[in-house]
């Protein structure tokens, strides 16, 4: 199975309660002592487009092998199309949608 | 009270503290605008920070330093000190060896220079000497390819010296004043924390464990042994935290009580990485023993970016080193994690619950709080992230991370009078 890396969406209220409306709370996951989170998984193909697209994001690949620093907005982007597909099968359709 | 530096050489200060005398001694000579970096070594090398140079390298210590990881005379040093300057500016001024030139950084008089060696050197040899690497992608290429095509090697001399602007003149210490500090405090040894980061608890665990490795068989009852942390001050890119998180975080960390304050203390270094991995932990040694610290912690990955060093590359370096070529000892620690099983921050050395180990690194927590949670107590201190909201408002234009308005617009670290 090809490797996929992921990027985190860390989880606040207003987003828990936004998940548990679509009926997708249960899949966030716990992390670092008490906090949640919402792993979007990308191929690599898609981790280099958005390596690409956003110069200042960051590919963790000493610790945590996941994509960080991507900016808020398009994070926010990827959440909402979460929300509205209701599935976290989202990077590609955020991925044409932006490039 | 002595002050010898790295190399069994004393920490001399080439400065000129009268402004009169300062004065005089610039009359009529020729100047030459520099860059911030050129700035930083130029107070760097006239405190007495990068002892035992006393000026700018030669082309002799550059070939040595980048084939022999030595000065010309065997001390032990691995990243150049250049000052370059465009062949054109020196001929267009008549600039030549054995004269004197002004260094004038942003308009105003900061150091004098000696005119001993002007050289050019193959930049990427130096890269692959020093870096192992001539990709372009990697940061401490792109410094060399940016810099000018001739190099000025010479003694320096501080003819102006600097203002550090809040709140950084509280965490500025010259190397003679650290030890002066040291020894007030009773410390007898000192390990050096160097960081770029606002801290969360896998750095105060590297701390306290790096505290106790360098404390090793002391009597713990007066507690002779201190941390400090050493802040590099540096360019900046957008997204990074901002400098003043960073000094003001580390702070707010023995003011809240996870360390005492009589074992924790806050500097900051005014430094541009290389990124050079091994060889900069290295330099990084060297620094901080000039400092007067005894030890110095390298973590994982210690100066490094992307994937063009081994993780523990910078570990191993230390025993590669002439024995006794460097008079300060590396504590090198593994990763801190946080463990569910455990049900905390622990060391990746010594938690077997690898599996359900749960990493965390300084990138993800900056994540975290773009994404606007706040971290878990256990993961990052609530008082460090109120310091963290408190610096962007004061300093940050609202945001803790450097922005285009905050790099265009912010105050400066230090700043020259007129002389």
């Amino acid at each position: 199975m090809a490797e996929t890396f992921s990027i985190n969406l860390w989880i606040n209220e207003e987003r828990y309660d936004r998940l548990s409306k679509v009926g997708l709370a249960g899949v966030t996951k716990d992390a670092l002592a008490g906090m949640r989170v919402l792993q979007l998984q990308c191929a690599e193909e898609q981790k280099d487009k958005l390596l690409a697209l956003y110069p200042m994001a960051k590919f963790d690949s000493a610790t945590t092998k996941s994509i960080e620093l991507v900016p808020a907005e398009a994070k926010e982007q990827m959440f909402n199309l979460v929300i509205e597909r209701k599935s976290l099968d989202v990077m590609g359709e955020f991925l044409k949608g932006v490039s | 009270m002595e002050y010898i530096g790295h190399g069994g050489r004393e920490i001399v200060e080439r400065v000129i503290a009268s402004p009169a005398e300062a004065k005089e001694r610039i009359q009529g000579l020729t100047r030459v605008a520099v860059s911030g970096r050129a700035a930083r070594e130029s107070i760097n090398i006239a405190y007495g920070f990068f002892t035992p140079l006393e000026g700018f390298m030669g082309k002799q210590d550059v070939a040595t330093v980048c084939h022999k990881m030595a000065l010309s005379d065997g001390t032990l040093w691995s990243v150049p000190i250049v000052f370059d300057i465009a062949g054109e500016e020196i001929r267009e001024k008549g600039i030549k060896e054995g004269g004197t030139i002004l260094l004038d950084y942003e308009g105003n008089a900061l150091a004098i220079l000696e005119v001993e060696d002007i050289f050019d050197y193959d930049r990427t040899e130096m890269a692959q000497a020093v870096l192992g690497t001539t990709d372009a992608r990697h940061p401490g290429v792109r410094m060399l390819d940016e810099m000018k095509d001739t190099f000025i090697g010479g003694k320096v001399t501080l003819v102006n010296a600097p203002r550090f602007n809040p709140p950084f003149d509280r965490f500025w210490y010259t190397p003679k004043e650290l030890r002066a500090k040291f020894l007030e405090k009773g410390w007898q040894r000192v390990v050096a924390h160097q960081t770029r980061n606002v801290p969360h608890s896998g750095h105060e665990w590297l701390m306290k464990g790096a505290w106790f490795a360098a404390n090793g068989e002391l009597p713990v009852e007066k507690l002779p042994t201190g941390i400090l942390v050493s802040c590099i001050i540096g360019p900046k890119r957008v997204g990074d935290y901002i400098d003043e998180a960073i000094a003001l975080g580390q702070q707010r960390l023995h003011e809240a009580g996870y360390f005492r304050d009589d074992v924790h203390m806050v500097s900051i270094a005014l430094w541009d990485m290389r990124y050079a991995g091994p060889k900069e932990a290295i330099f990084h040694a060297i620094l901080r023993e000039n400092l007067g610290c005894t030890h110095h912690m390298f973590g994982r990955d210690h100066a490094g970016v992307g994937s063009y060093y081994d993780p523990y590359d910078a570990h191993r370096i230390f025993d590669q080193i002439p024995e006794g070529s460097l008079n300060i000892k590396p504590v090198r620690v593994l990763e801190w994690w946080y463990c569910p099983v455990c049900g905390e921050v622990t060391y990746s050395g010594l938690c077997g619950h690898s599996q359900q180990k749960q990493d965390f690194s300084g990138t993800v927590i900056r994540s975290i709080i773009q994404d606007k949670v706040k971290p878990t107590k256990l993961i990052f201190r609530p008082e460090v992230f109120d310091e963290l909201m408190e610096a962007a408002d004061r300093y940050g234009f609202g945001s803790p991370f450097c922005t285009e308005e905050y790099l265009s617009q912010r105050q400066p670290v230090f700043e020259l009078g007129r002389l």
